[in-house]
């Protein structure tokens, strides 16, 4: 299955006040904004109150643990009074917490998911590749092979990061199943996410889905014909 | 007041309008003596996922210097076919089509709720959209690779019919054919030399143009790639675009000790325009301008190649002592008015450490309704992520831009009517318009006691279709004399407090700073002393009802704004922040003006707090929004905490989600915010705490807390001081009986 990413770990220093970086699906899944950063305190009231009130501050329902404005002259941080514990404070409403920067799942996650097989993923590939040419101009799958090639050199090179391997894993999963959609969507999602890794060739696989999705139908039968019967292979867990 | 609110929520929601005044003084008098002019926000392609468009042409007034768009406003007799235009009375046929209406079975655009409605029509060939990159190579080289792996992406997120096109410049300008074979060849262009658009157009061997002029007959696109070898449709020349882009190198020419890179982005850009100009004059395309430096050589220089001249400050345009800034302004205004005419939109992404010309060359992006972005390298995820964004999809899986908008503005009894040309729109552009009453002082209050005004934007989708979505919209009038509290009740002091910030930016652009301060305190003392309620020379007794309460608070902080206090900031900068100031809708607007702030603390629920020192404290952890940046600030206490680790231990667990909550709240804002805001997190001593203190603080340096103004007399309140104080001063001034 795809994975939905949160946050793309920071791989470089980030510059200076550089926000977060999200991946392609996070920031894709919009959804309702709850847009609810938006009130303003009201302001002090106009009657000619002369203190310097703050009016924002509901009254304090459990008395604070540390005093306020500690004396900073007072001994350092280990004998600091500490937080209200989790019995103890008032709870606080919150969403539930996502941790930022997470790594991404490095032969972690809930699924034990197998390494993906190279040798899979680009048969699928060029076998799609091999039924384009009977249709498709030479010099567009001459350049589409050139291109995985290099994908298949970078892969069996250690090149390419898991996450990398594991999508274009279900690229070419989808390719096979006739999901254009879903296959573009991935194709994007990488570009998005891992140019650096995949700029190289991914084009070739952006176009090999383009054209492979335009042709005739005869022909896409066929290639779907000899994709079912290779389906003994492993890779159909998604 | 809280009817009002319903319904000023109400119309937003549903037209994308906030009128200042939502009772309209009936003269011209009383409409200048209520200080805040009837005006309105208007945004003309507000989402609206529950409007699905109609597939019809609108049906138009027959009169010829009217041509209003039949709407729910309008008479109708059911009977007789026929209806009333509500803005010059005539009587009008139904056409043929509409043969089959009646009271139970009216078609939509009669219909309240469809006072905004949007017409999918069809006029001739869907053209392509077009996206022509101009990319500067006087980069580093990191920053170079990380912009060309960015607009490698960007080929995979542009429709597949878009055409592309690619120039790349440093010394010399380079336009590059793109073929899908073969050997790349480019035309090159000295940067240095300024060149018409039709000589331009002959070195680029470049035919007649194929659309022609009035109606934009768009370019079939297999016509338009056959003809055009410098723009180019996406799928067919994407591999070896990327290929090009992938090996782009930086400008060959050596930077000596001492120098900057010659930069010649006048020309780079003349070029772009000219040939969009000569190949595709009134189609929706996009000059992308990518620049890491100033313009160094050529046309539209801003600063010179040696290093010790440093660019222009806005000390140095105080003192007149800016040489190319005129000059510069006025190339690139020639050139944005060019592409305006044409419908074409320039973005310009700024990514330097120092600035990059963006005040003489905004007028590229204002005057064509593109985006400004700056950072500070392109090998950032500020940059990468906005960038990103200007391709991002709507919930329809189309782009969220629209290009070659023209506005057309119809009034009640005003003859004819008044039209804009809005190149680039997205669904968040903004126009503020602002009217004039006409009617004689004691004239009746015209026919119907309502007055009508009709927006009507055509414009082409992304999707290409064209599309007209339609707006009227009415209010009553009101005789000021006799109604004076009605009128006031209908005031929409957020609105106003927008549409007074926008013209005080206006007057700042082309006055002097401290004058426009000084005219922004008359217009809020003489709104106080109309509607305040007070006993004369006594300043406690000063009240502002509901309506207005916010009001002051609003002008004290767009007094201390960027957009007004330009000191502290270098011009670009105050280009950039004004540039997205006077297009933003009227929520975001409003966080630039008055930033907000939210607390968290163990004591309760996320709250807004007031932007005052008062509300930085020990156990706080505060969240502050401008728009441009997010910070983040832990009180003192807190960050002992974090320091300490106690997130780490499980019995401390709220703490942990503590900490956790304003990174919750900053995602959603970071997640869909265009341009992508800065990203602050700091506590208290730490160096960038700054940030929040320059906002909630005044600064400590300023003693005098009564200024009177030297020249004119005219009290002005004064500068950098708390919103107390300053209240205190506008009280006083506005129930004094000298003032």
């Amino acid at each position: 299955g795809q994975e939905k990413d949160k946050y793309i770990a920071p791989s470089a220093e980030r510059g200076w006040n550089d926000p977060p970086q999200f991946s392609y699906n996070l920031q894709n899944a919009r959804g309702q904004q709850k847009g609810h950063l938006t009130r303003r305190a009201a302001p002090p009231t106009s009657s000619g109150n002369t203190s310097t009130t703050t009016v924002n501050l509901k009254s304090v329902a459990a008395p604070p643990t540390i005093p306020l404005g500690s004396n900073p002259l007072a001994p350092p941080p280990c004998s600091l009074a500490p937080p209200p514990r989790l019995q103890a404070g008032p709870p606080t409403t919150t969403t539930p917490p996502v941790q930022p920067g997470s790594q991404e799942e490095e032969g972690g996650g809930d699924q034990t998911q197998c390494e993906p097989d190279v040798e899979v993923v680009l048969s699928s590939l060029n076998r799609a590749l091999a039924t384009c040419r009977q249709s498709v101009k030479d010099q567009v799958c001459n350049d589409v092979e050139k291109r995985l090639l290099l994908l298949d050199d970078s892969w069996r090179a250690g090149k390419l990061s898991l996450p990398v391997r594991r999508r274009m894993e279900a690229l070419s999963l989808e390719l096979r199943a006739g999901h254009w959609d879903s296959a573009n969507e991935i194709h994007r999602s990488l570009m998005v996410d891992h140019v650096t890794e995949v700029s190289q060739w991914m084009v070739g696989v952006k176009r090999l889905i383009a054209e492979t999705r335009n042709l005739n139908p005869e022909l896409l039968e066929q290639l779907q014909d000899t994709s079912v019967t290779d389906q003994d292979s492993d890779l159909l867990q998604g | 007041m809280s009817t009002y609110q319903e319904f000023i929520q109400q119309n937003e929601d549903r037209d994308g309008v906030r009128f200042s005044w939502n009772l309209w003084p009936s003269s011209r008098l009383e409409a200048t003596r209520l200080v805040v002019p009837v005006s309105c926000l208007f945004t003309p392609l507000k989402e609206r996922p529950d409007l699905p468009p109609v597939q019809y042409e609108p049906v138009l007034c027959s009169r010829a210097n009217c041509k209003a768009v039949l709407n729910p406003l309008c008479q109708v007799d059911f009977r007789a076919k026929i209806w009333a235009c509500n803005f010059c009375f005539q009587r009008n046929p139904f056409p043929p089509s509409y043969a089959g209406i009646s009271e139970a079975n009216q078609p939509a655009e009669l219909m309240p709720q469809f006072s905004t409605i949007e017409y999918i029509v069809q006029r001739g060939t869907p053209a392509p959209l077009i996206f022509l990159y101009v990319v500067d190579t006087c980069l580093e080289e990191e920053d170079l690779q990380a912009l060309k792996e960015s607009l490698q992406m960007s080929l995979s997120l542009l429709p597949p019919n878009a055409l592309v096109g690619l120039i790349t410049f440093g010394r010399m300008v380079q336009v590059h054919e793109l073929s899908c074979e073969g050997i790349a060849k480019s035309y090159v262009f000295r940067g240095t030399k300024d060149l018409s658009a039709k000589q331009i157009q002959e070195m680029l061997g470049l035919s007649k143009p194929m659309a022609s002029g009035q109606q934009g007959r768009p370019v079939a696109p297999q016509d338009a790639s056959a003809f055009c070898r410098f723009l180019q449709p996406v799928h067919r020349v994407d591999m070896n675009l990327t290929d090009l882009l992938g090996e782009l190198q930086r400008d060959p020419w050596p930077v000596p000790q001492g120098k900057r890179p010659l930069r010649s982005t006048g020309v780079a850009l003349s070029v772009a325009v000219g040939l969009l100009e000569g190949t595709f004059p009134n189609t929706g395309a996009r000059v992308m301008l990518f620049i890491g430096g100033p313009p160094t050589q050529g046309p539209g220089m801003v600063v010179g190649d040696e290093l010790k001249t440093p660019i222009r400050s806005w000390h140095d345009i105080q003192k007149d002592n800016a040489r190319h800034l005129k000059k510069a302004t006025k190339y690139y205004e020639a050139l944005a008015n060019r592409s305006a005419v044409n419908g074409h939109s320039i973005d310009i992404y700024a990514c330097a450490l120092d600035q990059t010309g963006l005040l003489e060359m905004k007028c590229l992006s204002n005057l064509t309704g593109g985006h400004i972005v700056m950072g500070d390298s392109f090998n950032t995820s500020l940059f990468k992520q906005t960038f990103q964004r200007v391709f991002s999809k709507d919930y329809n899986g189309d782009f969220r831009m629209a290009f070659g908008g023209v506005l057309e503005v119809k009034e009640m009894g005003v003859g004819g009517t008044s039209q804009w040309k809005v190149c680039s729109l997205n669904p968040s552009t903004t126009l503020g318009l602002y009217f004039e009453v006409v009617n004689q002082h004691n004239a009746p209050v015209p026919q119907g006691g309502r007055g009508a005004v009709q927006f009507v934007t055509q414009y082409q989708h992304s999707n290409t279709q064209r599309r007209i979505r339609v707006t009227t919209i009415a209010r009553n009038w009101a005789d000021a004399q006799s109604q004076i509290q009605h009128i006031e009740s209908s005031f929409d002091q957020e609105a106003a407090a927008v549409l007074m910030a926008r013209l005080g930016v206006f007057r700042a652009e082309s006055e002097e700073g401290p004058d426009v301060l000084r005219w922004l305190d008359r217009q809020l003392i003489r709104l106080c002393q109309k509607f305040g309620q007070f006993n004369k020379d006594d300043p406690t007794s000063f009240k502002l009802s509901e309506s207005l309460s916010l009001y002051p608070q609003f002008m004290f902080h767009m007094r201390r704004s960027p957009f007004l206090q330009v000191f502290n900031n270098s011009p670009d900068e105050s280009s950039y922040y004004r540039h997205h100031f006077v297009r933003q809708d009227l929520t975001q607007s409003l966080i630039m003006i008055q930033p907000i702030l939210y607390s968290y603390s163990f004591y309760g629920p996320p709250e807004p707090v007031l932007l005052d020192s008062s509300s930085i404290l020990p156990d706080r952890i505060l969240l502050m929004d401008t728009f441009f940046q997010l910070v983040i600030f832990h009180g003192e206490t807190i960050a002992q905490w974090r320091k300490a680790g106690y997130q780490e231990m499980a019995e401390y667990e709220n703490f942990k989600q503590l900490l956790q909550a304003p990174l919750d709240d900053a995602q959603e804002i970071l997640q869909t915010r265009f341009p992508m805001p800065r990203y602050v997190d700091t506590e208290h001593g730490g160096s960038q705490a700054r940030f929040l203190l320059s906002k909630v603080n005044p600064s400590q340096t300023h003693n005098n807390l009564y200024a009177w103004g030297q020249e004119t007399g005219a009290p002005i309140l004064t500068d950098d001081v708390s919103l107390q104080v300053f209240m205190d001063h506008l009280k006083k001034l506005a129930v004094s009986s000298s003032a």
